[in-house]
Order: structure tokens, then sequence, then C-alpha cells
């Protein structure tokens, strides 16, 4: 694996000593509370405590009089300020979003005012001096109330926040699924979870005049906050800086600022005073975004032999008022089948708007395709009769099937999960386990054994705008050690450790030689940060690059200076050597000296000091591949698990360090164990949440988590280096492996709902034959709503002909609203009795149409093959000289579509 | 609300300091000390991040006042090490193990390790391993501080 | 997540302690260990004006044996409880309630009183205290006077002492040596409170029951005596006892309800089990010995 020229790996693949940890351990670290700018002044958010209702009124005379408070601040004192929000992906946010509650609340814990002060004391104390009064409205709480009810938003039509799929299967799967020998019809309830990084949320900001900002703020990527800011707050990216050294972990949570952030910066600019927000414990269990909360009920067709033939899935998942983001997470569906031989496979994926908390990602924000189909599995395997081991691997592509791609256009060809199964049964004897199950079972124990297998999209990247590459900068100072700014940013990750070893590696320098900075976003470049397990394979790849032609820059100079052939130089622990002339080496130092010092000495053309960078952009994809087993044994007295084992056998590629790999592993074991057995974020019918301590959104502890055993393999990845990502894995395939357990432990009582998470309570009430969820009444509207919500369309008058038509013909500047951002474009349509022609003009290309206009509607299909075949269908509606309508793009969803005529 | 004037030992330096009643030993440690390695995870006693050795004694900074504390004798998570730099005991079984990731809970750790095994005290790994179902750690799985609390128990990892 | 504001005092003795709290009129708050209090301070569910801090008070830490039985001080740390030798001997099964409060931290700072006085449903020393028999001493400018702990509760965190009354010790009658002790805890986690407690002691002379002590937490809104199960265990042959109908007897005196951490339905259904199991264990460890 090493580079020619420079000596062979010695720090790739070791359990070198992090970077990270001198300061770590010995209380040095810098989060954001641990930053203090002087002057700095403190804020609380008061909260709605409703979570549905308009605001009649605020006084906040009684907090402003309080001494030791500076300001108190409602929507109407920062509306001045820009703050369109977006997304992840910088779109716009589909529903209004204001940094405080403009008039209306829609969950509790919405922020309503907030209070600035001399400390959080203080601030608190004024905000309980705050007195809103609120008109309380019936909250839609849960997916069924969602479905039941009128839009919660009053600038959306419906509570469905975004769609993809097709209501209506396709007439051949359905033949697949109804003539098959076997079908399973399997539903997964995945609770709401919170991301609970042990560091919550915060920012210090700091206007340094009117046009400079310091940002410290808590986050996955200082670059990708400072790019959101610039946007949403309408200032010059380069006037933002953002610094966030060591983060508490984030898992999803502080992919990029929210509004209570958001409100801090426009507070502290307002002011003109730094200003600090630290979120405590109790708004982030009732004011964080959050995670998961789905359904999903998946069809599996299987012929006599249990192999795969069809399946659906239908998922939904709530996005509560104010996702970042809305969404509907075709990540499940374009992943739950490309590691198996599933012929053909359709889909209705939906988000749904309720008056809870927003949606946030949580680690491998997509598992639910591993869980219900890894669940799906084995409940097959039970229904058919054939081992769980056995249905898998009828069913897994191995190596010699590939390449291979899905019905969705997922194309693998160097995914391992059949290898890594067959692995894992190497390392454990399934045989001895069923003998140990039964013998148990006569002693009255029941014992389960859980396997499940799967592949983990990881470092993606270039197919999605803001999902870019990796920057590193590399350069050995005069002093002849090394310096890297890198663009990847630890939230835990330990990146200083790993691509400290790289470069130590690639370069020929000792692993205490290289010094990595980032957490900065005016050091390294753009990059959306630890989203997607991508900075090992992303990071690492760059880091390389760049340390190759720092080494080949070294290299020549050195050849150079000591009149050699350049292919004669090898850098191995920071000396310089000529092969085959030991009298000849030099310090790396000498030669950085001379680089920067003497440019007399330098040969024709060469840039003076020893410096390089390079952005990586991998293959759009790198897939790792795991199976795991689990071992559990369930008191059926009690309905309490314990876990006796746990094997992890993955393929991550190149493993850097060992520890940081299993780490990663691990630490999404753990979070694995809390969504199956103990962690549950849940709202009575008023919409309040139930667990706002961490007395009650239970953490796994020490004694909820084994001893992991791991067993690596190594087939290296196509990327630079050979790695594979590993920051997800295991909170995906964990929790199908812990279910598959408990289930086979149980399956003599039945077949076990897979409804999260398995307390005790839901576990003895399935095995003494009780049901285990109450059924619980939606809400439902009434069946006479008194007036329609203010955006609902009007019942169109239009379904004849108008004779006042207005005509859509002409040229019109077109802008579709797709989650992925806007795109625009110019339409031309020309319009004949019924008949419309036209044509779509855009960067892409031109492309021509044929449809229907009637009154002021015109509508009409067309199919592109980019980014993969599909059917758009438009229905749009002509005022004037606007036009408004939607586009349904087949699985992507339907977007929203705006025009003005030219 | 009442002033206190309240005198603290905290990492062998005198610390005089008027402060209110209200004021947690935590928020006293961080802003009146400046010693931020005390980690402020949910200020409910919970997670045991904020964890300090109170003389002689590990407890949670954010389930006293600090007030309390006059008088009293703490060490935080900077005070360990050596003045040299050199890690203390349980800090090095930490590293060693890999027994941290983000480093946010970390210090809580480290202080009931350090309370457990101080002057030589060699407890059983049953005691550290119970004492540390009193931290939560949402990184690592706790993997790497089962094992370097089996290390200073004397066990081979 | 910071406390409201309040005064502070820390008295040195018991009596000027029940002066602050006789004047306070009912404003005051007693800090104890504050390991449940300190953070309704700081979710602001307590906003005292004054918080009287009894942990200076010498006179109130400590464990002694004492005619008729073992006296503990209020403010005696859980810890320092955990590894008293007095307790040990005369009180086993209060030791291995105590190694189930909290977690090492919060014991270390802790106290009997606090956990007996602020009358948490699922905790493990109130309902220790209400088995066992224990007799709470409470003091007030007014006087002193002695309060069975089983008269104690009210409902969770309410109890029968008043305002201005602070709790000075907690007399635990004997339990002769040989009394077999009975615990079983079902929780989510170490530390956590019970979904379903059980604690007591069991006295055996010459193969029969002679006395019989046994409380339940987490199974109703306060400590529960199963003074049914009692009753009925009383002057019963060991061999004799039919296990499953004394935890039948034992579940009726429970009225748990449903919380975000198991169901009412539960409760009762596995305490059922846990009782008929920790009987069961109990005495057949008794007839071993």
């Amino acid at each position: 694996m090493s580079a020619p020229g420079t000596g062979a790996a010695r720090y790739i693949g070791q359990r070198v000593p992090r970077k990270e940890d001198a300061r770590l351990l010995t209380g040095r670290g810098q989060f954001v509370d641990d930053v203090a700018v002087p002057g700095m002044l403190h804020i609380a958010f008061a909260r709605s405590p409703i979570a549905r209702g308009r605001i009649v009124s605020i006084d906040t005379s009684a907090a402003r009089d309080l001494p030791g408070v500076h300001a108190v601040f409602t929507y109407e004192d920062i509306k001045d300020q820009q703050a369109d929000f977006l997304s992840f992906y910088l779109a716009p946010i589909e529903v209004r979003v204001t940094p405080l509650a403009d008039g209306r609340v829609a969950h509790v814990g919405d922020p309503v005012a907030l209070v600035v002060a001399q400390d959080r004391y203080v601030a608190e104390d004024a905000v309980s001096l705050i007195e809103v009064a609120y008109e309380e409205e019936d909250p839609v709480v849960t997916l069924d109330d969602a479905r039941n009810n009128p839009s919660i938003h009053p600038d959306a039509e419906s509570n469905i926040a975004a769609d993809m799929g097709d209501e209506d299967i396709d007439d051949n799967l359905q033949a697949l699924l109804d003539n098959a020998p076997h079908l399973i019809t399997h539903k997964v309830i995945h609770q709401r979870i919170s991301q609970s990084p042990m560091e919550t949320r915060g920012v210090v900001a700091v206007p340094e005049g009117p046009e400079e900002l310091t940002v410290y703020i808590t986050c996955q990527s200082p670059h990708a906050v400072a790019r959101w800011l610039s946007l949403v707050l309408g200032m010059p990216q380069g006037s933002i800086r953002v610094i966030a050294k060591d983060v508490g972990g984030s898992f999803g949570l502080k992919n990029h600022p929210w509004r209570e952030e958001t409100s801090a910066i426009l507070a502290a600019r307002k002011l003109g005073r730094p200003i600090k927000w630290i979120e405590d414990r109790l708004e982030n269990l009732t004011a964080a975004n959050q995670a998961r909360e789905q359904e999903m009920t998946l069809r599996v067709a299987f012929d006599a032999e249990a192999k795969l033939v069809a399946s659906h899935g239908d998922y939904s998942v709530n996005n509560g008022a104010y996702p970042l983001g809305a969404d509907a997470n075709i990540a499940v569906h374009m992943f739950i089948w490309p590691a198996y031989k599933m012929p053909a496979y359709s889909f209705l994926s939906r988000g749904w708007y309720t008056n809870t908390i927003g949606l946030a990602a949580y680690r491998g924000p997509w598992a639910m395709e591993s869980l219900a189909r890894e669940t799906a599995l084995d409940a097959a395997a039970r229904k058919i009769g054939v081992d769980p081991i056995e249905i898998r691997r009828r069913n897994l592509i191995s190596l010699k099937d590939q390449p291979a791609t899905s019905g969705l256009g997922v194309y693998v060809d160097d995914i391992t999960p059949a290898e890594c199964l067959e692995k894992l049964l190497q390392n454990f004897d399934v045989a001895a386990f069923r003998a140990e199950q039964a013998a148990a079972r006569k002693e009255g124990r029941y014992l389960g054994l859980g396997i499940a297998t799967y592949i983990e999209p990881t470092g993606a990247a270039g197919s999605i705008s803001v999902m870019t590459g990796e920057l590193a900068q590399l350069r050995i100072e005069p002093t002849g050690k090394v310096t890297a700014m890198m663009s990847t940013h630890s939230q835990g990750h330990g990146t200083q450790t790993t691509m400290a070893q790289v470069i130590a590696d690639r370069l020929g320098v000792p692993y205490d030689d290289v010094t990595v900075f980032e957490g900065d976003s005016s050091r390294g470049g753009y990059t959306p940060g630890a989203a997607g397990s991508r900075q090992g394979v992303i990071g690492g790849g760059a880091a390389i690059k760049a340390s190759e032609l720092l080494a080949d820059k070294v290299k020549r100079l050195a050849a150079h200076l000591l009149n050699a052939n350049t292919e004669s130089i090898r850098i191995e622990a920071g000396m310089v050597h000529v092969e085959g002339a030991p009298e000849m080496s030099r310090t790396l130092r000498s030669i950085a000296e001379t680089a920067y010092g003497e440019p007399d000495k330098l040969p024709q053309d060469f840039e003076a000091g020893l410096e390089a960078q390079y952005r990586y952009t991998p293959p759009p994809v790198t897939f790792t591949s795991a199976a795991h087993a689990c071992v559990v044994e369930v008191d059926i007295d009690t309905g309490f698990v314990k876990i006796q084992r746990w094997i992890s056998s993955e393929d991550c590629g190149t493993v850097i360090h060992p520890a940081v790999v299993e780490g990663q592993i691990a630490g999404g074991l753990a979070q694995a164990i809390g969504t199956v057995l103990l962690e549950e974020m849940s709202f009575d019918d008023r919409g309040n949440p139930t667990a706002a301590t961490y007395k009650d959104y239970m953490l796994p502890a020490i004694s909820d988590v084994p001893t992991f055993e791991f067993l690596h393999a190594n087939t290296p990845s196509k990327s630079v280096g050979g790695i594979r990502g590993v920051g997800e894995g295991g909170a995906i395939i964990g929790p199908p492996t812990l279910v598959n357990a408990i289930a086979d432990a149980l399956s003599q009582f039945g077949e076990l709902p897979v409804d999260l998470p398995l307390t005790p309570s839901k576990l003895l009430d399935f095995i003494e034959g009780r049901p285990v969820r109450k059924p619980k009444e939606a809400k439902r509207a009434p069946p006479t709503p008194a007036s329609p919500p203010p955006s609902a369309p009007q019942p169109a008058a239009a379904a004849a002909p108008s004779a006042t038509a207005v005509s859509a013909d002409g040229d019109w500047a077109m802008t579709i609203h797709s989650q992925m951002g806007a795109q625009e474009m110019k339409a031309r349509f020309s319009t004949e009795g019924g008949r419309l022609t036209g044509k779509l003009m855009s960067d892409q290309g031109d492309q021509e149409f044929e449809g229907r206009a009637a009154g002021d509607t015109v509508a009409w299909e067309m199919k592109v093959t980019k980014p993969v075949s599909l059917t758009l269908k438009y229905d749009l509606k002509i005022e004037g000289d606007k036009l408004s309508g939607k586009v349904k793009m087949g699985i992507f969803g339907t977007s929203k579509v705006t025009g003005e005529r030219l | 609300m009442s002033e206190h004037r309240i005198n603290v030992e905290v990492n062998g330096r005198q610390q005089h300091a008027t402060i209110e009643g209200r004021l947690t030993l935590g928020d006293f440690l961080r802003v009146n000390c400046g010693y931020t390695g005390v980690h402020l995870g949910c200020e409910h006693g919970v997670c045991g991040a904020c964890t300090v050795i109170v003389d002689g004694k590990a407890v949670r900074s954010c389930l006293m006042l600090a007030v309390q504390a006059d008088g009293a004798k703490i060490t935080t998570v900077e005070g360990l090490a050596s003045p040299d730099g050199a890690l203390h005991p349980v800090q090095q079984a930490m590293r060693d193990e890999h027994a941290l990731q983000c480093g946010f809970c970390t210090p809580g750790v480290v202080m009931t390790l350090a309370a457990l095994t101080q002057d030589g005290a060699r407890p059983s790994s049953e005691t550290l391993l119970d004492a540390m179902s009193g931290h939560i750690c949402r990184c690592t799985g706790y993997q790497g501080i089962r094992r370097a609390a089996r290390k200073l128990a004397g066990e081979n990892s | 997540m910071k406390p409201a504001p309040f005064d502070y005092v820390a008295p040195r003795t018991v009596e000027e302690a029940c002066q602050l709290l006789s004047e306070a009129g009912g404003g005051a708050t007693v800090l104890a260990g504050g390991q449940t209090l300190m953070p309704l301070l700081a979710l602001r569910m307590s906003q005292p004006f004054i918080i009287v801090d009894i942990n200076r008070i010498a006179a109130l830490q400590g464990v002694s044996k004492v005619s008729g039985g073992t006296r503990i001080g209020p403010v005696t740390r859980q810890n320092d409880a955990l590894v008293d030798p007095t307790l040990k001997q005369a009180l086993p099964v209060l030791v291995t309630a105590l190694s189930h409060v909290g977690h090492h931290q919060t014991r270390n700072r802790g106290t009997i009183g606090g956990s007996i006085a602020l009358g948490e449903p699922a905790a493990e020393m109130p309902a220790t205290a209400v088995a066992l028999g224990a007799k709470i001493e409470a003091r007030s400018v007014r006087g002193v006077r002695s309060i069975a702990a089983e008269d104690l509760y009210l409902g969770p965190y309410m109890t029968t002492l008043e305002p201005d009354e602070l709790v000075t010790g907690i007399d635990y009658p004997e339990w002769p040596a040989g009394t077999t002790p009975v615990f079983r805890e079902v929780a989510r986690r170490p530390g956590d409170f019970a979904l379903i407690g059980l604690v007591g002691a069991l006295g055996v002379e010459d193969g029969r029951i002679t006395r019989a002590g046994l409380g339940w937490f987490g199974m109703g809104a306060t400590p529960i005596k199963a003074r049914q199960a009692e009753q009925a265990l009383l002057g019963q042959s060991v061999s004799g006892i039919d296990v499953q109908a004394i935890a039948e007897l034992a579940v009726a005196d429970t009225a748990p309800f449903d919380d975000h951490h198991a169901s009412a339905d539960y409760r009762q259904r596995v305490g059922k089990r846990v009782f008929a199991r920790a009987l069961a264990e109990a005495l057949d460890i008794r007839q071993a010995a």
C-alpha cells in the first residue's frame, strides 16, 4: 500500500495514540461553551408550551425591566434582518420558517422570544417574566393524525411534506406479489430518537463591526455552516468565519444551524455584541430537531425455494413541524435491495408534517431499509421453514454475481456482504449455539441468535451539489515538520489522528511530526463535513494525493541539490536518502530550509517552499459491507433482554486505525441497542414530549452494552487508498441484528411485531399473547371543516373550458423547486384547442413535448433519462403572467413549479 | 437573593469568590475558576460529565451549589496530570485503551476512576464498572472505558 | 436550566435550622444531599425563597446503635452508610437496598434522610423504612414527634411533614440476627428508579414466620406496605407457605400506574412473579442455613 519512493506503511493499520486525546483527557479541549469573548452576553429562549395555536399577545415589559437584561426580542424585533432558511442541500425550506415564531406556534418548544442578559441565570429569570397569550388549537401529533387532518401549515396544501414513489402499484409487480408461493407482509414501527450528542447545540456569535462575523458553533462542518449562513443571512461568505475546534458528538443533529443558532446570530448583529447560546438538556430533548419516527410496511414475495421474487415498500416518516428540509427518505428505497438478488421492487414514500419537533438526520438516516429487510427475511425464513442463514445465502449478491445493478439503478461491483457472512460463520459455531439454545429452552431459558447482513453507501460525492470532495493542504515547514490543513472535521471521529497517519505514511515522516488542523472555515476548503461516512474515504484520499504531490516536490528538489536522479530519492522517517549513497542522506529540515530560504539553489521553475494541496473527488459512492451476529437471553417472566455476545464482521477496505474503526462500529452498535431496547421520544395527545430528561429518555449505559468482537475484511475500494466509510454502519446493522435475536428467542410465541423500542412491557405482552400496542385513535378532522385553510386552492370552476380562458401561449421563465434545489429553465407553450405543444430549454439541453390545455391549465408528460429514467408529469395553472403548479417526478416525488411570462 | 463569600481550594489553588447562593458548583468551576474541562452535559445529574472530586469523593458538580463547597478541596480534570505534562495513570489508561472519541463525557469518566484509584487504591473491576454506570458516553459504546477500568483494576485487558 | 434566585442559609445546629424553617413560614426548602432537589431547582420545578442547607449540622450525621434498634442521622451519606459496619450487621437489607440507590457519584452526596423525606415512590429508601417499620423523628420549634414511616407518605413527593419540620433521625427497630432479608428490584438500567421494587425482612423461628415487614416501591403513588401478605405470613410454617397465594395478596395492596417506562399491568403482573421468586428464594436460603 505504500507509494514508491517513501517508506513502507508504518502507521496505516496501527493503533497509534490519538492526537486529540492529550487535550481532551486533560480538560483542555475547546467546545463551544468553553469559548468566552470579552463583553459576551447570554441568551435564553421563551418557548411555546402548546403544540399548536395562534399567538394573541406577547408582553415582554417585565422581562426587559429586570436588572441584567440587555434586550428581549420577538420576531417583530428581528424581522428586518434576512433569515431565509435553507436545507442541508441548500434548497429553500418548503414551508415558511422564521427564527422566532411569527404569530403562530407549531410545536411545544417553538421559540417565541429571546432574552439577552448578562448571564444565563438572569436570562432564564427574565424568560419566566415573559407573558404570552395563546389561542390553542388541536394539534396534529402522530402519522395517523397527519393523514387524517388538514395541513398544519397555512402555506402548505396538505400535511404531506414530501412524497416519492407511486401510489398505484404497477400491475406486473402486483401480479408477482400475488402469484408468488410465499408472500410476507411485514410492518416495522420505529420510534422517534433524540440524537443526544453529549454536547448540546450552541453558538457564540461575535460580530466584528457591520461587515465581519466570527461564529463559534458546535457543528459537523465549519465550511458547510459558513456557506449556509452566508446564503441564509445574505452576507458575503468571506465575511463569516466559523470555528469549531472540538465538537462533543453530533450524529446528524448539527448538520447545519437552525432557528436558535440563527436567532442568536441575528441578536448579536442587532446589538453589536458577542452573544452565547448554549442549549441546555431540557431544550435539547424538547426543542432540538429529532429523528426517525417511521413506519414501513414491506411486502416480500419468494418462490418455492425461498428466492426473492418481488417486493413493495410503503414508508412514512414524521417530519414534525419544521424539518431541516422536508424528507420522504428515498435512500431507504435506493438501498433496500441492491445487496440482494431482487428482481422487482416499487414503493411509496411520504414525509408528513405534524405539530411536533422537526425532523433531522441521525446516524444512518436511511437505516430503516436494513431494519425492515433483515427482520422481514427472518420472519420469512420462519414462515417458509428455512434457516435464516440459508435464506441469505440463497439471495445475497456475492462477488461472483457482480457487477450488478438494482432496479432503482444502484450499481455494485465490489460489495462483500455474502463474504462477510461466511467469515462471520467461520468464527461463530451456529450448530453449537442451536444445541445450547435447545438445552436452555428445556430449563425455561430463552436464548436467541440474530444475524443480519447489509451494505452501506459511504463517501458519496459528486452526485449532489453540496456533497463535494475533500481538500488537503500540506506544508513541510522550514523546520521539517508537517502541517496539514484538512477539510475533515472530527466530532469524535479522530480525523486529526487518521489523517496524520495517512500523511506520515505517504510522505515518509514520523507520525509525531505531522500536525493536522481542522475545524475552521478559514482553513482548508468547502466540505459538507461528517455526513454520510465520508471523511476516511474522501479526506483520506485527499491526504494521500496531496502527500504524493508534496513528496514529488521534495524528491525533485533533493535530486537537484544532491545531484541525483529523482527516482533514486527516498523519504523515510523524516530523512531524505539517495539510493545506494547513504552518505548523501539529508534531513527533511535541511531540504525545507533551502526550499524556503535559498531561492538561488532551487531548480528552474521550482516554486519556493514545500507546499501542496489536492481536492479529491472519489467515485460517486463507495460501499461498505458487513454481517453481524448477536446472542441474547430473554427473561420471559420480566421481558428483559440480556445481550450475551455480539460479533461484527465488516469489510471497510483499508483500515487506517483499527481502534478508530472499531470505535465507530461500537458507538453505532450502542446506539442500536438504545434504539431497540431503551430510547423513546414520544408525545402525548396534546403534543407534549414525554421524555424531557435523561431519566426518561434512556441512553444506553455501560451495563447495557456488551463487549463486541470484531472481524475485519479488507477488500480495497476503488477510491484512492482503498478506504471505505465506517461511520454509520453500526447504527444501521445493529437494530435488525438485535431484533432478529429477540425474535428468534421468542419464536415459539409467534411472530414478534417489530415495534421499537422493545420494552420489557411490550415483550411481556407479546410473550403472554396480549396486543403489543394499544390501538390509538387518530384524531380526525371534524367532518365538515368550518373553513378551508387559507392556502387551500378554491374549488376550480374550471372543470369545463372557461370562455375567458387565459392563454398559455408564449415563453415563460420557469423554476422547479425540488428537494435538491431550484432548477431554472425556459418553457415555450403553444395551444390549439385542447392540444398543447411546447419545449423546455435549460442548460441541460432542450426537449419538446405534447400535452393538454384546458381553461387556464396546461398538463403534459415527458420522459427523461437523467439521473435515472423516469416520466415527469407537469400540471400547471396560468394566472395572467404567472404560472404555478407541480411536477410529479416518479420516485423523486412531487415538486412545486413557478414561472413568469417572458 | 443572598450573596456569599467562599474560599475553595481547586487543583491546589485557593479560590476566593463572592457568589450567589444559586450558583452551581459546575458553573463556578467553569466560569469563575476557568476550569472548562468540567463539562455540563445534562445539569440534572444523569450524564456524569461534570463529575469532579470534592474532598476525595467523586460527585456531580451540577448537583452541588458552589456555596456548599466553601472550605472544600476540589480536583477537576485539569488538576490530574503532573506539572511536567505526564498524564495521570487514569488518563494514560484511557488513552492507551482508546476510551474516548469526542471527549465530552471523558473528564467525568476520568474523575470517577481517579477518585476510586487515589492513594494507591486498587478496587476490583466490578467496583469500577459499577461506578461507570453513572456515566453516559454516546460515542464509544463503552468498549475502551471498560478496558481502561479493567486495566486500572490490575486485570489484563 | 439554572435555579431561580433564592436565599441560602447553612445553620450549624438543629435549633437554628428549626428556627429558620419556622420563620420562613413554608417558603423554605431543606437541602440535604441535593441529588434530587438540585435537578428540581435547575428545572425550576422547585422555586423556594430560602434554601436551608443542613449539611453543616454535625448532629444530623452518622449511624448509631440505640436501645431497641439503629438510628441513622438524616444527613448520613448513602455511600458512608453502605460501608458502615453497624448497619451491615444490624440491617443488611438496608445496605443491599442502598447499593441500588442512584450511582456511586450521587451516593457520595445523597443522604438517607433526604431520600426518605422527599418521598419518591420508586426510590429504595422510603420503602425500606416502611417495610422495616422505621420511625421518623421530626423536629420543629413547636416540639418533636415521631412518625411511623408508613404514615409519612401521602403521594409522590408529598409527606405528612409540616413545612417547619426537620427530619432529625430515622429509627429502625431491631431485626434480630438471622432475619431473612428480602430484596428485588426491576429497573431498566442500574441506578434508575425501579419499575418494580420489593424490600423487607422476615423473622423465622423454629420454622415459623414470626415477623414480617415487606414494602413495595415503584408500585403506586407512595411506598406501599404489603400488609395483607405480611398478615398471611405471620405464624405460618415455612414449609407450608403457598408462595403464589402470598404473592397475590402482596400485589393486591399495590396501586401502580402507567408511565413512560412501563404499564400498571406490567408492574402488577411482574410484581407478583418477583415477589414469589424473592419469597421462595429467601425462605429456601433460610431453610438451608
